[in-house]
Formats: structure tokens, C-alpha cells, sequence
């Protein structure tokens, strides 16, 4: 022994390096290059902080732009392959090895690099997975973040999309790594310190505003009536029936069509008060009349959305916000909220099997996990009790001790039996099995198990697999919501017309819903303008969203 | 059928841009007056849409019939926008052409166009071209014989393609702000044209340079109405009240107005540099104007109104 210092050493000499093109931290945006050249050595692991809204995108482009000869064969340990540019890097031998959770829009390119082995793939992780290893065996050696404004000390402002920021931070600054920052401008004094400038060692002034994706925004002219229908007997056969106050919702248009129809549909059954009082979702739109008509008691936010800004200032009763008025979100805390403080998740998938295992792997896109398998799943690790999760525990137990029960969670699935361009949702095998095969991932990429699964609700009807006694009742249970498709075809008549008189299986009729009220007339707000309203005009939409 | 539901069919509460085709008609006419010409049961479909696979809709996508307004005969077409984007095909458009042309003998006080139509339907494109053709020749006959021909536009699908051609020929036109008025699209200009000209996902762009509000402001609609059914009803009673003369001093009078249009703001970059040049004094306010707010707006504007449009 008696080497006890030489990350420390190591980092020092780093941070000496990148000096020489820093005024003090600050590091003008034309000298990204030098400067990552100079703190960067062969195979580092890597974090350049792409988020699945937030991005760090001029360090991303300084980054793709290095020379391959000097910065080779880099380990990227980042949440979000979003940008071109994170790939990029694959493609010149800047990097080599990827640990990551999400790749919506580079799903395919993904996939296709995979394939072709110019990436040594890690692991497909949740967020909260990823972050977690952070801390344990992926710990990053060089941090490349994005925010707002910061001071000529490194003190960051990072704007209502706080998002991952902490946590990289976190993990690299007390791990002898090196922080680098871009930022929109910098300012004397940050309107708050969302990280100290203890933490952050170089401060790019970036070229143009970091680039944030309205990934929340969901515009009620685009809802079908069958979307308000499935929303109709969530709200009536599962919000109600077991009391839902603390939940997240996934980002699908079923899910908003509930948040839609809570001050209507909802409070003519009387449920105000009742569900959906406390969430851990981020600052959805379509939320905004259940808050304004008193619906919402308070909600912590992964990240933020664009053009929610100036209502989320003027509701600080109800969202999580700094001294200076804005909102702070944090990805870590509100997938942790999501696992353990929320009764029930609710969201959509693009493939379910004949036991509920779900995937959104088709078979030539790896758009990854996200948060949803998170959030999706039963902790194990839970240990206070709520009426819904103890209600959920019941019926899903049925052999043991009583005294010895616990609780459950809700993880609902919401989908329509054909998705996109009449595509079947439910599937005798995910692709996600067939691409694990293709390109050699030793785990497939489901993205909720069957057994974290209570309820698939499609136009059809509610499947409740918590009172499914063996295989072939949950398998006839989720046939027997799945419409016209194959696998809905594939019934034994008989069987789900038994577990329909035993409520494991309930259509519209037996929760006492006409389909033809599932009507357009029920949504709180018809159009994004309607949104505007309900929020007196501090609802700022992007222009992509407005009809005026 | 949803059209009869009660809670819909509320004239003051139905928003037209919400509303099917049929909804519209009804709720717009007076009450139990439609009567429906090759009504669904007819099973007037396309022969064409089978060859490419695709589902046919037993009207067509228009609604055509005569009903009442305020007591006084009209004819009057819807076209569905949910249909195929309400898409001008071949038995689509031989129903608003037999339309017009009976107007010649049932002499009706008016007859009502409810555009919703992105223009030709592309698996049947000579039957559709011809058709937009028919139509305006037979506006033209009718509006001939002292009948006016107004056009409402405010449903989803806008007004375009060749369905802009028609509407230009009618007598007068009503829009709301979610309508949408112009030949070319915002994605075929983007495909021509590239993103740096007209980005087609900008769509407050879109609603500035073709939406309801700029076609009023600048007098290519001559009314600006709500988005409910009661809006356009009042709309269409007052347009038919003061359709101008057809006649060569309206057409020259037009012909001189558009040419002074193209002069004095040809080389605008965008919508608000128009209204600008018009007077409004505060441009970019305009979109998030409400009804009555842009009323008080164009009443200021002395070009919104003019028999040329």
C-alpha cells in the first residue's frame, strides 16, 4: 500500500491542464476542444449529461470533435442517447463502451451499432439504476453538465430542468473527477445555487441555449374517443375502486385524457378529494385544470416543460420551487418518490405478451427504459401502509399468513388493442426477444415484468391479474381484453366469461359506462388554446403545439 | 348516432371545430328542416378507393341537402374532414357539383359550402381535379343568377388545395380561428420550398400566414366568427344579407385589389409585418386576441371589408 492519493494526484493534473485555456473557470465556448482534449485521457468513463430533456449539446459537439488520436476509447456512462453527436463519438473510436437507460429518438441508429459491434455495450439501465451505479462501479471520471447561468465561480443556475444534474455532480466532483459546465450566459449572480462552485471546475459559456425537448406535451385536439373511454373506466373501475391519491402517470395520450377528464368526468362521479391529490409527474399540461380546479394537492417533477415555466412560478403551493420562484426538479428524488411514495403507476407500452410481460422494443429500435420499469414495479423495500396498496396487497394474496401480508403496488397498463397504424399491441412473443437474440444481450429488454403487472385496461375492458389463482387465468385474462387482435381471437369463450362473473375481467357495462358517453364533450380542455385559458394565459406553448 | 346526442347538439356549446360534418348541418339549419340528397344509406361510395385498399365511407365524405335558415330555402354541403381529410374524389365532388347546379332550378335564398378538405384526393386526382373545376363554373352560374354562395371555413382539416380554388369563387366567406385558408399546404411548401422558407411544424407560423385571423385582417374572409355553431349560423345569415353583385366591375375591382396586395406587401417576411403595414398596432398581440378583442381590431382595419375580396 501507501498509494492513497493518486486519483486525487491524477485530477489535480487534469484540472492544471485545462487551466491553460480557462480564465480563471471560465472557459470561452471557441476553446471546448483544447479544454476537453486537455482534461480527457484514454478510456475515462465518461458522463455527458444528456437527459431525456435537458442537453449538454455544445459539449456534445466539442466532444464529437476532438481528435480520436489523442481522446480514444472513452466509457460514456450518461442517462440519455438523445443528440446525434452521442453516437458520433462511437462511430470516430472516441468512445468505445456505453452504459446508458434512454434512446428515444436514436432507437434505431442504436440498434443498428449495436449490431454492427461498434458498441461495447454495458447494460441497458433505469434511471435510477444508472444512478445508483454512479455511486458503486460506474462512477464518471469527467462530468460534462448543462444549466442555465452561472457565476465566475462555477456557482450553477440550472433552470426549472434540474433533472440529472445533482446526481452526476454528486458522483464526480467527491470522486476525484472534473466537472465541466456549459451554460446560457454568465451572470455576476445566479438567481439561486442549484450546485456550488466547489463542485464545478470549468464553466463554458456555450454558443447557443442548451436544447430542451417538450416531451410532456400532449395535445388534447389529437384524443380519440376510444383514448377517453379507456381513461373512463381507469378513472371508475381503479382510481376509484382503490382509492388512488398518490400516483405517476406515464406520458401517453391515455394517461393525459385521464388528467383531462378529472374535473369532469371525475367530479361528477365525486371523487375530488378522493384520487390523484399527490404526484410525483412532471409539469404535464394537461394537468393544469385539475390543478386550477382544485383536483391537485402538490407535485415533484423530474425535469420540467417547455412553456410551463411561468404557471409553475405562480403555483408554488403546488410544485416543488427555489427562493427565486422557479422550479427545481431532480430526476434522482422523483424516481425514488415514484418508486416508493406513490401507490400506483399507470402508463403504456407498445407490446404486451400472453403472461404481461411489456416491452417497447420493436424489433429494429432500442429506444431503452427510462424510468418506467422503476416506477412500473413493486418495491420490495416498502414498509408503510396505505389503504390502495393494502387493498392491492389482499387481493393478491392468497396463501400465508394474513398477519404476515403486505401490501402491493398498482402498475397499470393502458393501452389500446391496436396501437400506431393498426399494429396489434398484445403479442404471442415481444420482439424485445427476438432482438435480444440478434444482437446478443444476455438480458432481454423487457420493460415491466408480468409479475410487477396488477391491470391491463384496453377499450375492451379491465384485466385484474391480482386475482388471477394460476398461468391460464392470466392468460385467458389478458386475451379476453384484447379485442380483435390474434391473441384477443385466441380465447376460450367459456373461460373469460368465468373470470368476467368473478371481476377479473370487467367491460364497460359492469362498471356502469355507456360507451357512447366516451365523447370528446367530457375533456376538460379540447385544444392546447383551451389550456392557455384554464391557466389565465401562463401556459406558453411552443409554436409546434399552437393552432393561432 | 352521436350527431343526436343532446348534450353535442347545443348550437351555442357545439364547437364547430369539434363537430362531424353532419352535426354541423344540423345544428346549423333549423331544427328538423335537413333533408338529405344521397344520404349514407344510398351507399354512394368511391369505385375507386378498393384499387389501393382502402376504406370507403358510404356518403363520401359530404353532406349535401336543402334545409331551412331562419325560415327562408338553402342548400347547403358539409364536407367530413375525419373522411380522408374531406378530400375531393370523384363521387365526393359530383355531389357538390349536383348541388350547385340544382341551385339553378330550386332557386334557393342562399347556398352554404362548410369547406373541410385538404384539397384533392390523390388516389382519384383527374376525377377530383375535374370536379374542383365543375364546381367553379357552377358557382359561377349560381352566383350569375343572384344566388348567393357562402363559404364556412373552421374545421380541422382547414381549406386547401382545391377546396381554396372553390372557396376564392364563393360570394362571401366566414372563418373562425382555427380555420385555415390557402392552396398549397404548409408541408408541400416545406417540401419544395426547404424548412428555411416555410417551416410546416412551426404552427403558430401556419396559423399566422394561412389561419382565420390573417385571411379577416386582410379581407380574404369577410366574417370572423367563435368556434360554435351559433357563431357561423349568425355569420352565414348576415353574409347572404350583403353577397356583392357578380358582375365584370366586382371582378376588375378584384383583379386591381390583389395586384395592389401583391405591391404594397410582397415583400413581407411575415404575418405580423402585414398587419403592421395595415395599422394594428401591436402585431404580435394578435393571435392570443380573443373573438371579441380581434372584432374591435378588424373594425379599425379599414381593408378587412370590401366587396372585392
Amino acid at each position: 500500500m501507501g498509494e492513497w492519493r493518486g486519483e486525487r494526484r491524477a485530477r489535480d493534473a487534469r484540472i492544471a491542464a485545462g487551466r491553460a485555456h480557462a480564465d480563471g473557470k471560465v472557459v470561452p465556448a471557441g476553446a471546448v476542444v483544447d479544454l476537453l482534449e486537455s482534461i480527457l485521457r484514454p478510456g475515462d468513463r465518461v458522463c455527458l449529461e444528456g437527459d431525456n430533456q435537458k442537453q449538454a449539446d455544445c459539449l456534445a459537439r466539442g466532444l464529437s470533435a476532438c481528435d480520436p488520436d489523442k481522446i480514444h476509447d472513452l466509457h460514456m456512462v450518461q442517462s440519455g442517447i438523445v443528440l446525434p453527436e452521442h453516437l458520433d463519438v462511437f462511430e470516430t473510436g472516441i468512445a468505445k463502451r456505453l452504459d446508458y437507460s434512454y434512446s428515444g429518438p436514436q432507437g434505431a441508429r442504436i440498434a443498428k451499432m449495436l449490431y454492427g459491434g461498434q458498441i461495447e455495450l454495458g447494460a441497458v439501465h433505469t434511471y435510477l439504476e444508472l444512478f445508483a451505479r454512479y455511486f458503486v462501479d460506474l462512477t464518471p471520471n469527467v462530468a460534462l453538465i448543462a444549466g442555465v447561468s452561472a457565476d465566475r465561480n462555477g456557482n450553477l443556475y440550472t433552470g426549472p430542468n434540474t433533472e440529472d444534474t445533482p446526481t452526476v455532480v454528486e458522483a464526480t466532483a467527491f470522486k476525484n473527477g472534473v466537472v465541466v459546465a456549459q451554460v446560457n450566459e454568465i451572470v455576476d449572480t445566479v438567481p439561486r445555487v442549484d450546485i456550488p462552485g466547489d463542485r464545478v471546475d470549468f464553466v463554458v459559456e456555450a454558443d447557443t441555449p442548451f436544447y430542451v425537448e417538450p416531451l410532456f406535451t400532449r395535445d388534447p385536439a389529437a384524443m380519440t374517443e376510444t383514448q377517453i373511454l379507456i381513461a373512463m373506466m381507469a378513472i371508475k373501475g381503479i382510481y376509484a375502486e382503490y382509492g388512488i391519491r398518490r400516483l405517476n402517470h406515464g406520458i401517453g395520450f391515455g394517461t393525459a385524457a385521464i388528467e383531462l377528464l378529472l374535473p369532469t368526468y371525475g367530479e361528477k362521479l365525486g371523487l375530488k378529494g378522493k384520487i390523484a391529490t399527490h404526484w410525483a409527474l412532471n409539469p404535464h399540461p394537461t394537468l393544469i385544470p385539475a390543478i386550477e380546479s382544485g383536483w391537485v394537492k402538490q407535485v415533484h417533477c423530474f425535469g420540467s416543460e417547455v412553456g410551463m415555466d411561468r404557471y409553475i412560478r405562480e403555483r408554488p403551493d403546488i410544485f416543488f420551487t427555489g427562493a427565486d420562484g422557479s422550479l427545481r426538479s431532480n430526476r434522482a428524488f422523483c424516481q425514488t418518490a415514484g418508486l416508493y411514495a406513490c401507490d400506483m403507476f399507470i402508463g403504456a407500452t407498445l407490446q404486451i405478451d400472453l403472461m404481461g410481460h411489456s416491452s417497447t422494443v420493436t424489433q429494429s429500435r432500442v429506444a431503452g427504459f427510462g424510468g418506467a420499469p422503476n416506477m412500473g414495479s413493486d418495491p420490495h423495500g416498502r414498509r408503510h401502509p396505505s389503504d390502495a396498496w393494502m387493498k392491492a396487497g389482499r387481493e393478491g394474496q392468497i396463501v400465508g399468513d394474513p398477519a404476515l401480508m403486505r401490501g402491493r403496488k398498482l402498475v397499470v397498463q393502458l393501452v389500446e388493442t391496436f396501437g400506431d397504424k393498426l399494429v396489434p399491441t398484445f403479442v404471442e412473443k415481444l420482439d424485445a426477444l427476438e432482438l435480444a437474440k440478434k444482437i446478443g444481450l444476455e438480458l432481454a429488454p423487457v420493460m415491466i415484468y408480468a409479475d410487477d403487472v396488477t391491470h391491463i385496461v384496453t377499450e375492451e375492458g379491465i384485466a385484474n391479474l391480482l386475482l388471477c389463482r394460476d398461468a391460464d387465468e392470466r392468460e385467458q385474462a389478458i386475451r379476453g381484453v384484447a379485442g380483435y387482435t390474434e391473441v384477443g381471437r385466441g380465447r376460450d369463450r367459456t373461460k373469460v366469461e368465468a373470470l368476467r362473473a368473478r371481476g377479473v375481467i370487467r367491460r364497460p357495462e359492469d362498471l356502469g359506462i355507456e360507451p357512447l358517453d366516451a365523447d370528446r364533450a367530457l375533456l376538460a380542455a379540447k385544444s392546447i388554446k383551451d389550456l392557455v385559458h384554464w391557466s389565465g394565459g401562463l401556459y406558453e406553448p411552443p409554436a409546434r403545439f399552437r393552432n393561432w | 348516432m352521436a350527431g343526436d346526442r343532446a348534450a353535442s347538439i347545443d348550437p351555442d356549446a357545439l364547437s364547430w371545430y369539434e363537430a362531424t360534418a353532419r352535426q354541423r348541418v344540423l345544428a346549423l339549419t333549423d331544427p328538423g328542416s335537413f333533408r338529405e340528397f344521397l344520404p349514407p344509406t344510398e351507399r354512394r361510395m368511391s369505385p375507386h378507393l378498393p384499387l389501393f385498399d382502402l376504406p370507403r365511407a358510404f356518403d363520401d365524405g359530404i353532406v349535401v341537402g336543402r334545409a331551412r335558415l331562419d325560415g327562408e330555402p338553402v342548400l347547403i354541403a358539409a364536407q367530413e374532414g375525419r373522411f380522408m381529410g374531406g378530400a375531393f374524389g370523384e363521387v365526393h365532388g359530383g355531389k357538390l357539383v349536383g348541388l350547385l347546379r340544382a341551385a339553378l332550378a330550386l332557386k334557393p335564398k342562399a347556398v352554404l359550402i362548410l369547406f373541410d378538405t385538404g384539397g384533392v384526393r390523390l388516389q382519384e386526382a383527374n376525377a377530383g381535379e375535374t370536379a374542383i373545376a365543375e364546381a367553379m363554373r357552377a358557382i359561377v352560374d349560381v352566383r350569375v343568377a343572384g344566388i348567393p354562395v357562402i363559404g364556412l371555413i373552421g374545421g380541422r382539416a382547414g381549406c386547401y388545395g382545391g377546396g381554396g380554388l372553390i372557396a376564392g369563387t364563393c360570394s362571401r366567406l366566414a372563418v373562425s380561428e382555427g380555420g385555415r385558408i390557402s392552396v398549397s399546404g404548409p408541408e408541400v411548401i416545406e417540401t419544395n420550398k426547404g424548412a428555411e422558407e416555410f417551416d410546416s411544424r412551426d404552427r403558430a407560423l401556419v396559423w399566422r400566414t394561412m389561419g382565420g385571423k390573417h385571411r379577416r385582417l386582410i379581407g380574404g374572409a369577410d366574417a370572423f366568427c367563435a368556434d360554435t355553431v351559433s357563431a357561423f349560423r349568425k355569420a352565414a345569415r348576415d353574409l347572404v344579407g350583403r353577397a356583392p353583385a357578380f358582375d365584370l366591375d366586382t371582378l376588375e375591382a378584384e383583379q386591381a385589389r390583389l395586384e395592389a396586395r401583391i405591391d404594397r406587401f410582397g415583400d413581407c417576411r411575415d404575418a405580423t409585418d402585414v398587419w403592421a403595414r395595415l395599422g394594428v398596432n401591436d402585431p404580435e398581440s394578435v393571435p392570443a386576441m380573443d373573438t371579441d378583442a380581434f372584432a374591435e381590431t378588424v373594425a379599425r382595419s379599414p381593408e378587412a371589408d370590401h366587396d372585392a375580396r
